[in-house]
């Protein structure tokens, strides 16, 4: 499963379609994936497993998202401010 | 039921419109009304068979906040929420997004 995962991870070319958002409004795409990233982060830190497979969230939001969302995001997060549940 | 009496023919009649006689005269004509009735009512069905579906079915509506904070993740990788969807074909989507 990981030797799939880091696969992927290497040839990821752009974020792929996703049922939950068939829309063509992808804020909560967006979103949904940044939680995801810190979300797997966490829980896979507190079982002592390696993070790597988390990079896949990175990849997706970073192709979906404004960068000015992702610096806001990230500077609430450094702050303690971020309003998702993480 | 269409004629003018004979007497009426040829005078200027002026349109007083008394409403009593739709209803109670022997010609009713609210007959010719039904394929009126008949879309009226089915556009109204149709309207309120969606606002139904998506209170209940949308997966992004959440009633319960504290039982279902985010309904969207409950989906399946292959399920079609649009009742229409060109171009995309549904049955051969997998889950692609590693677990934790």
């Amino acid at each position: 499963m990981a030797e799939a995962v880091s696969d992927k991870i290497k040839n990821y070319k752009t974020a792929p379609f996703d049922a939950r958002f068939p829309n063509t409004n992808q804020t909560r795409n967006c979103f949904q994936n940044y939680l995801d990233f810190h979300r797997c982060n966490k829980a896979l830190s507190a079982k002592g497993q390696e993070v790597s497979p988390c990079e896949w969230y990175q990849k997706v939001y970073k192709s979906l998202c404004p960068m000015s969302w992702v610096s806001k995001w990230d500077e609430q997060i450094e702050n303690g401010s971020f309003p998702g549940k993480i | 039921m269409f004629y003018r009496s004979n007497i009426e023919t040829y005078s200027l009649r002026l349109h007083t419109g008394n409403p009593a006689r739709s209803a109670a005269a022997e010609e009713s004509r609210v007959h010719l009304l039904i394929p009126l009735f008949i879309f009226i009512s089915g556009g109204a069905t149709m309207s309120v068979l969606a606002l139904t579906r998506a209170a209940l079915k949308n997966p992004d509506v959440s009633w319960d906040h504290k039982n279902n904070p985010e309904p969207w993740n409950k989906m399946e990788p292959n399920q079609q929420y649009k009742l229409l969807a060109v171009n995309m074909d549904y049955s051969k989507l997998k889950k692609d997004r590693p677990d934790f």
